[in-house]
């Protein structure tokens, strides 16, 4: 290697640069931004939290440079972030915010509201745990989150980032659910990467401008929200509501290949890679850690890796669709980074779930939380878990 | 792992500060962008700040990057601050044909046995040399990029343009020591070499005892002030309204003290450099103030009205006398700002002082050429008195020469001002009068002036005479017109004055000059003015006059009063040609045995605060050689505050309260007080917009922002670092509203 000098680009092998795109070197963050800018969001609203703050830094900075033409308000508190995000949403602006671990619990409330009254709002959060006090990567904060009605998607790159934003945005004013696009701490937000930038016309012809009708505030037809609603009708906003949850699958599907034809880039609820009939484990992983696991799969053929992007709702046709192609025997290891306080992680969780009546087992094991390094060889650990042996727990602690 | 051998992997040590994470995004960029690579930067963050080892990781590839890890056997490791490499573990997993760069000023020699190439590069010493950062926490990423870039054999023209746009701040500079740090590394290979053992992954601790965190002693006992580099100080700096403040008074005090209200507070600290309060707030031209570093946030104090109204506030206090308790007697010819100010100095002193005054009342220039309109007299006559009460003894209308007084005294300082008009050459006619001259017949001696209601007035010059005299004219009744062979911008009179005499109607023609005088019809004349442009810059920085060929033009007027200079009368030298300059004079025939001072106008100058200032060091020189002790002026070395050390986001945006300037509808033979003073609650608020330059003022920002609870308040009530728990992170340096902290080694 040092015979090699780094200007030698004979070796480079170069992914085209796609029409209308600019080529950048960008943190997940600094793409989280941006992305916000090229969807046209009006509103922004925020409370600092580490790692959150540098989303809104570029913010207020392209806000500042007359490069993005919004309002931003610096709130007090995340309660308060997303309490506005809501009236503004309801008065039909296009809103967007970020946030971080102890945030996101702080607005758990209205993250209900939020999904209940319908709004489409968009927000990023940067993963990190609660307590133990720790700022580093881990998935507990939006998991926890799970069950407030938000669609969440878990992003890999900054790339991955930067695009889940915009199609996000479709998603939620298709169904009228919030989204909720989650990066990993440090390993995305604050990592520096190749970044294929769309240009605007591209991502306005993806994302015309919100058209809702219907339920929102309007002088012309004064109306008033968030009233009693009874027993006779409370479950059947519920069975409207899980009606179009029932959609979210597939509309991510679909946007995701729209996405595509437009991009050149596209995107699934879930992701295979080399699953087959010869398959004897299939690695399940979310956000950073996929990264890794690519790396090392290249030298196990027959280890598959299945990526969960969308993974709430959770994609189960998806994700029964990407393990058909594997044999009986093959088994499932889940690698959580994230801890309910429970004996299974929610990935372990959400897949025994949808693999509920078939053969194949499922492992879990806990990795990578509170930011602890999932190395090249911390995956060879997964890899090389003894599934076959009765003395290998269901679940496994690995560092 | 396949295809690893398309990738470098680089590990960075270094001090949080350093600008390491930035530099590794630098790369990250100038790798991509430039020569197309993909790339991947991202810093190891702890919860440690300024100073505090930090690791940064950068992935230079081929090929896509799919490893979202720490990097544990770099390719390279490049340390950013030589004191790290005490740790062993720093080249942790170096491969064995591995690179290690050091900023050092070392030879690579020194660091034989750490890795298979050794590169050393002086980036400190390039980085201080460019004045990047600062001495105690230089900022070498810009060197380390150089030196990186000669190592992977990438080309720094590349590069350069990069840089200059990334870095927030000098681009020049660090793109300059980009270069320079590119063309200075060297290199040493260790065939020899044997690689390290890895240590393990980073973050390797010991597992848990109980199921919740705790710590075995409190928080407090963790000390975390041995993590500093570099301490953060409490450090009082020059504020530049003090600095530039000609008599040496402490401005910034006396405001913070009007700001509180404590106005006879105020009045003392401005009385000890300055016993003309009342009158300096409206004469001066206010140096202060026009240096005040608001003027950049949203205009300056007007320092002014603040001392106007301490000056007037305090006239109910009679000041104490001192008793006279040395024998050497002192005489002061002239009893102008200068000559007054050294005698109170040196009555206070202790020293018996006698003060000369050719007018029949004291005051000199003050009394003889300043309208009563600008000063009126109580307030002079005020602040004389105050001086006289103090035990000084002015003997008026009386003319002397330092001869006469010979012998008499232990130390004569003369001070006699400049009221000798510099005339205008352009022939002797009965209408053209001197300016100066003009002045004192009307202030002294009640005069009624030449001039009548409806007269041409031409008035030649710019400075505060000029101003003067027009002003007075207007008063009178004649219609004046200001000649002035330069534009606004060069007059030299108080521009405020310059205003208000346009306000009031005064016609001001600027770009000329008088060139030659005809006697016209009915007692007039017809003066030639000739046009002129501005040329090059002359000694004084402005822009010289250049005549304008055939641009001359005739105006008809009653009267020209000149006003282009003063020069001092020689009665005092005996109508010697004396070489006036500040402190002890030796004449070139001596008159006197008796040692000569010399102070004021005559000296140097032109203001009465100017004045005032002579008069203070002609004190202390005076003093000084009576008793035998050598005198030198110091001026304070500290540096001054400048705008761009003010954390202005602290301040909040507050207008400022201009003084109020009444124009009488009806001029004529009106020669009441034109500007008016600024009532107490308006003083305060005034000064209440003072931004505190350099000087801590207790608003606990520091305390606020410090995120280490590393801020105390001391047993006298003073904001104060408490060196055991600060990390040196510089948070308190960087939000202290008024750069009163600073950081030292």
């Amino acid at each position: 290697m040092t015979e090699t000098r780094i200007t030698d680009t004979s070796e480079i092998r170069h992914t085209d640069l796609p029409p209308h795109h600019t080529k950048l070197v960008m943190k997940g963050n600094s793409a989280a931004a941006v992305a916000a800018k090229l969807c046209r969001v009006s509103l922004v609203t925020a409370y600092p939290i580490t790692p959150q703050t540098s989303i809104i830094e570029e913010i207020t900075t392209m806000i500042d440079r007359g490069e993005f033409d919004a309002t931003s308000v610096n709130m007090e508190s995340e309660h308060s972030v997303f309490a506005a995000l809501k009236g503004a949403s309801l008065v039909g602006e296009r809103v967007f915010t970020a946030t971080s671990g102890q945030g996101l619990l702080y607005a758990h409330e209205v993250l209900h509201a939020i999904a209940h009254m319908r709004l489409p709002i968009v927000a990023c959060n940067v993963g990190r745990p609660s307590f133990p006090w720790n700022i580093w990567a881990d998935q507990t904060d939006s998991i926890s989150q799970r069950d407030t009605g938000w669609v969440q998607f878990y992003c890999e790159s900054s790339q991955e980032v930067l695009d889940t934003v915009i199609q996000s945005y479709k998603l939620a004013e298709k169904l009228l659910l919030p989204v909720m696009v989650v990066l990993d701490a440090f390993y995305l937000s604050h990592t520096s990467e190749n970044v294929f930038l769309p240009h605007q016309n591209l991502v306005d012809e993806f994302l015309p401008p919100d058209q809702r009708s219907g339920n929102r505030v309007d002088t012309a037809q004064p109306r008033a929200f968030g009233g009693l609603v009874g027993p006779n009708t409370y479950d059947d906003y519920n069975k409207l509501y899980w009606d179009d949850v029932n959609k979210v699958e597939k509309v991510c599907n679909k946007t995701g290949s729209e996405f595509g034809k437009v991009f050149g880039r596209e995107y699934g609820a879930v992701e295979a890679v080399n699953i087959h009939k010869n398959t004897k484990k299939v690695l399940v992983t979310m956000a950073t850690i996929t990264t890794t696991v690519r790396e090392v799969l290249a030298c196990y053929p027959d280890i598959g890796l299945l990526k969960i992007r969308l993974f709430k709702p959770f994609p189960k046709k998806s994700v029964l669709n990407a393990l058909s192609t594997a044999g009986d025997d093959c088994n499932i290891i889940t690698i959580d980074r994230n801890f309910l306080g429970d004996t299974e992680g929610a990935l372990m969780q959400e897949m025994k779930r949808a693999l509920f009546g078939k053969t194949c087992k499922v492992f879990g094991v806990y990795a990578g939380l509170g930011g602890r390094d999932v190395s090249a060889d911390t995956i060879e650990k997964i890899i090389n878990l003894d599934v076959d042996s009765p003395h290998t727990e269901e679940v496994t602690w690995i560092r | 792992m396949t295809e690893l051998s398309k990738m470098i992997e680089i590990r960075g040590h270094a001090r949080g500060g350093q600008g390491m994470v930035t530099a590794f995004e630098m790369l990250a960029k100038i790798f991509s962008y430039r020569f197309g690579f993909e790339v991947q930067a991202f810093p190891f963050f702890g919860v440690e700040r300024t100073g505090a080892p930090i690791q940064a990781y950068l992935r230079i590839s081929s090929l896509p990057i799919r490893v979202r890890s720490y990097i544990y056997h770099p390719n390279m490791a490049i340390v950013f601050d030589e004191g790290l490499m005490e740790n062993p573990a720093l080249l942790n997993g170096l491969t064995p044909d591995g690179i290690l760069i050091i900023n050092t000023d070392k030879p690579p020699s020194d660091f034989k046995g750490k890795a298979h190439r050794i590169v050393t590069v002086p980036a400190t010493h390039i980085s201080v040399e460019r004045k990047l950062g600062s001495k105690s926490l230089p900022i070498v990423n810009a060197a380390m990029i150089g030196a990186v870039l000669k190592v992977l054999g990438a080309d720094i023209e590349e590069a350069e343009e990069l840089i200059k746009q990334e870095v927030p701040a000098k681009p020049e500079a660090n793109a300059d020591a980009a270069k320079a740090a590119y063309h200075s590394t060297s290199e040493l290979s260790d065939p020899l070499f044997s690689p390290h053992q890895v240590n393990g992954t980073a973050g390797q601790a010991s597992k848990p005892s109980s199921p919740m965190p705790f710590w075995d002693k409190p928080m407090s006992a963790n000390k975390t002030g041995s993590w500093r580099v570099v301490a953060p100080k409490y450090e009082t700096r020059q504020a530049p309204c003090s600095t530039n403040c000609p008599a040496g008074t402490d401005v910034r005090r006396f405001v913070d003290l009007a700001a509180k209200g404590k106005f006879d507070e105020a009045y003392q600290v401005i009385y000890e450099h300055n016993p003309f309060p009342a009158i300096c707030g409206r004469v001066c031209p206010h140096f202060c103030q026009h240096s005040c570093n608001r003027i950049y946030f949203d205009g300056n104090l007007n320092i002014g009205a603040i001392e106007r109204f301490i000056g007037d506030f305090a006239k109910s206090e009679p000041p104490a006398e001192v008793p006279a308790t040395k024998k050497e007697k002192i005489a002061v010819v002239g009893s102008g700002p200068a000559g007054l100010t050294a005698a109170l100095r040196l009555r206070s002193m202790g020293y018996p002082v006698t003060v000369y005054e050719a007018m029949p009342k004291a005051g000199g220039m003050m009394r003889s050429g300043i309208p009563r309109f600008r000063l009126p007299e109580n307030v002079l006559d005020d602040e004389i008195r105050r001086i006289e009460e103090q035990g000084v003894n002015i003997i008026t209308g009386k003319r002397v020469t330092i001869a006469e007084l010979d012998g008499k005294y232990s130390a004569i300082i003369t001070a006699v001002g400049s009221h000798v008009g510099m005339g205008l050459n352009l022939g002797s006619h009965e209408q053209v009068t001197d300016g100066i001259e003009f002045l004192r017949e009307l202030l002294i001696h009640q005069k009624s002036s030449k001039i009548k209601k409806g007269d041409t007035v031409a008035v030649i010059g710019g400075g505060n005479t000029a101003v003067d005299v027009a002003r007075t004219a207007l008063r009178y009744g004649a219609v004046p017109t200001i000649f002035y062979r330069r534009t606004k911008q060069e007059m030299p009179a108080i521009a405020h004055e310059v205003e208000e005499a346009l306000r009031e109607g005064v016609v001001i023609e600027f770009l000329t000059a008088p060139v030659h005088l005809e006697p016209a019809t009915s007692g007039r004349l017809n003066m030639a003015v000739q046009m002129m442009e501005l040329g090059e810059p002359d000694d004084s920085g402005r822009r010289r006059p250049v005549p304008v060929p055939g641009s001359e033009k005739m105006v008809p007027v009653d009267h020209i009063i000149t006003a282009i200079g003063q020069r001092t009368d020689p009665f005092v030298f005996s109508n010697q040609t004396v070489k006036a300059h500040q402190g002890r004079i030796e004449l070139d025939e001596p008159q006197t045995r008796t040692p000569v001072f010399c102070a004021g106008d005559m000296a140097w100058g032109g203001t009465v605060v100017e004045a005032i200032g002579s008069g203070n060091d002609v004190a202390k020189e005076t003093d000084a050689f009576l008793r035998g002790i050598p005198w030198k002026k110091e001026d304070s070395t500290l540096p001054v505050t400048g705008y761009d050390e003010i954390n202005t986001a602290w301040f909040m945006p507050a207008p400022g309260h201009a003084t109020p300037v009444t124009i009488p509808g009806n001029l004529l033979n009106n020669f009441d007080e034109v500007a008016g003073g600024l009532s107490r609650e308006t003083v305060m608020d005034e000064a209440q917009r003072c931004l505190h330059c350099g000087e801590c003022f207790n608003c606990g920002n520091c305390f606020n922002f410090c995120p280490d609870a590393a801020i105390y308040i001391d047993e006298e009530n003073r904001l104060r670092v408490n060196y055991d728990y600060c990390k040196g992170c510089g948070v308190c340096v960087r939000e202290c509203p008024s750069s009163a902290i600073h950081y030292s080694e």
